[in-house]
């Protein structure tokens, strides 16, 4: 009998890649997760409210990250991925890499390096809505609760600016790439997904009108850690938000973009229209539809969203969107399929219901099957390596906890049969 | 008048390239949105097809949309099913007259006066064109068509666009008779 490695990858820290983490290492496992970001949580961080019940993620991942605090089965490297897989069920080689921060353990987060540094860039965290200081905290919420100095001033004086002023000699400014090798008896890829690029879509203009923003953005734009402490400003001239629109497929069902429905932007919509009604109740919402999925129980979150009359529903693909020169107002022109006429309106601000792309195994690995967008299948003959969450299709949050304790579980028996 | 008539649409079906993709419309309105010429449609292409869908064939043959067409591409390239819209909709347009079914008679003139021109000559005779098709409707029209684009006629007279003499046929005409035949025969099969 061949010996199994009793160890459980998990690539990727999000609710996928946490979940399947600490589900597996509280049955008794050893876990090693890598995080690409310079911390866990992954893209849930970033999102003010969850639907249907409108509560922030901070609490899940708090319980989450205290779970992971107190558990020494798990290690896990931040600002990580893995370059390379090799091997077969119960005896993988992985090879990990991880990234300098330049910013050791002693940091206590006093934020000196930050008042002395000048150089700002754009920040990740607000998909580029604000800027941010070259040495940063990613957020208020960051676990590990650790600085991080960009790579574009390593080198230069502000660099040694931003180490001399660090009271704890946290700053190392030497850091190297690391590249190691691991083993591992089974391995969950929760990669999770990045939002379609909407730029792609040419004909509504994304990247040239400021007031043209995305789903994830609108997120941002709605938490109070945002750019705008959470008040729901345009971009080109910080107005408030008086007219709203959603476009929902926004390269979503579409040959030409992608071709499958992913599932939750329909909802995120109807959640992020309840944002904006929240916050401005004098604001009028219009959402441009195909058709509203919203399935199973959260049909009740679709009718509740229905009874506010502000909130309108106009059953039409949105074919050109343009800026009115002057106000920087999008005008928004498509058909309105259940009257039959051809609509042209104007809105403050504009949002594309983009959809989610898979972050899909695409290093050098064994063979796993995957469907032809990149979603890993859950196929009972390949074992060993088992994909989680929104790789294995588009989902929202919920689905992706389930989806990860199953995939803890799979991983558990791939190393425990033999 | 609505009117279910099976066998007609199975007729179309086998005689509109791309026809059946009539079936993977999604009724999005992409295709209209996308238009330039939406304003100017009865029936924008999306409700084209679903009236083929439920066998109103008349209604879509009589219908002045089919015949709009400028072959610009918006909705082919736009569509997110992938429908080859602009075909089908020249398609129905060849049909209906096969049919015998003209909702905008001066676009098939213009149409069908465009193509004599190329098969007499090889090249289009900018003001034997126009002038065929400004007096398809008789001797009063025409000459009122004819003014209302006179300054237009000055400006292509200026710029070589057009010759006050008689084009001349193309070299190797009647090659591209030969070819311009055996199309028409491929067509028909």
């Amino acid at each position: 009998m061949e010996a199994t490695n009793q160890n459980i990858l998990v690539v990727g820290g999000g609710m996928s890649g946490v979940t399947a983490a600490l589900e597996a290492a509280e049955a008794g496992y050893n876990v090693i997760l890598v995080e690409k970001r310079p911390y866990l949580g992954g893209k849930v961080t970033q999102f003010y409210h969850y639907f249907p019940k409108l509560c922030p993620p901070n609490c899940g991942l708090e319980i989450n990250f205290k779970r992971m605090k107190q558990n020494p089965r798990i290690r896990f490297f931040t600002m990580a991925e893995p370059v390379k897989i090799s091997g077969k069920e119960g005896d993988y080689d992985v090879t990990i890499k991880i990234s300098p921060r330049y910013v050791t353990e002693k940091c206590t987060c006093c934020g000196k390096c930050e008042e002395v540094c000048e150089t700002e860039i754009d920040n990740p965290f607000d998909f580029g809505l604000s800027k941010i200081k070259a040495i940063y905290l990613p957020h208020e919420f960051a676990f590990p609760m650790r600085y991080v100095m960009d790579p574009s001033i390593v080198g230069t004086e502000e660099a040694k600016k931003c180490q001399q002023a660090c009271p704890y000699g946290a700053i190392d400014l030497d850091m190297k790439e690391q590249v190691f090798d691991i083993k591992a008896g089974a391995i969950i890829w929760a990669a999770g997904w990045e939002p379609y690029e909407a730029n792609k879509i040419e004909y509504y203009g994304f990247g040239e009108y400021k007031n043209l923003i995305t789903n994830v953005m609108m997120e941002r734009l709605a938490a109070p850690n945002g750019p705008t402490d959470g008040k729901i400003l345009r971009p080109s001239d910080n107005k408030e938000v008086k007219k709203i629109a959603f476009v929902q497929c926004a390269g979503s069902r579409d040959e030409n973009h992608l071709p499958y429905c992913s599932g939750v932007c329909c909802l995120a919509s109807l959640k992020q229209a309840l944002y904006v009604r929240e916050k401005n109740p004098e604001s009028e919402v219009t959402i441009f539809y195909i058709d509203i999925r919203a399935l199973d129980r959260y049909e009740d979150f679709f009718t509740k969203v229905k009874q506010d009359e502000k909130i309108n529903f106009i059953r039409s693909k949105i074919a050109t969107i343009t800026e009115e020169e002057n106000t920087g107002d999008l005008i928004v022109e498509g058909e309105d399929t259940h009257k039959g006429e051809q609509i042209r309106m104007k809105f403050d601000m504009v949002v594309l219901a983009t959809g989610l792309v898979p972050n899909t195994i695409n290093i050098e690995a064994p063979d796993v099957p995957k469907d032809k967008f990149g979603f890993i299948l859950r196929d009972d003959v390949v074992k060993g390596i088992y994909g989680a969450g929104c790789v294995r299709r588009p989902t929202d949050v919920a689905t992706s906890v389930q989806d990860a304790t199953a995939a803890a579980i799979k991983a558990i028996q791939s190393i425990s049969r033999r | 008048m609505i009117s279910w008539n099976n066998n007609a649409l199975r007729d179309v079906l086998k005689e509109v390239d791309y026809a059946e993709e009539i079936y993977k419309c999604i009724q999005c309105g992409m295709c209209a949105g996308s238009c330039p010429l939406r304003h100017h449609m009865d029936y924008p292409p999306r409700k084209i097809f679903a009236l083929l869908r439920t066998g109103n064939i008349d209604l879509v043959l009589n219908s002045k949309s089919i015949f709009l067409c400028t072959s610009c591409y918006s909705c082919i390239v736009r569509c997110p099913r992938g429908i080859h819209v602009m075909d089908i909709m020249h398609g129905l347009a060849h049909y209906a007259i096969k049919m015998g079914k003209i909702s905008r008679k001066n676009t098939a003139t213009f149409g069908q006066e465009f193509w004599k021109q190329i098969y007499k000559r090889g090249r289009v005779d900018e003001k034997d064109l126009s002038r065929r098709y400004f007096f398809s409707d008789g001797i009063v029209q025409g000459i009122k068509n004819a003014l209302s684009m006179a300054d237009m006629g000055i400006i292509m007279l200026l710029h070589g666009r057009m010759k006050l003499l008689p084009e001349k046929p193309i070299k190797g005409i009647k090659q591209l008779r030969i070819m311009l035949d055996k199309a028409e025969q491929e067509s028909r099969r």
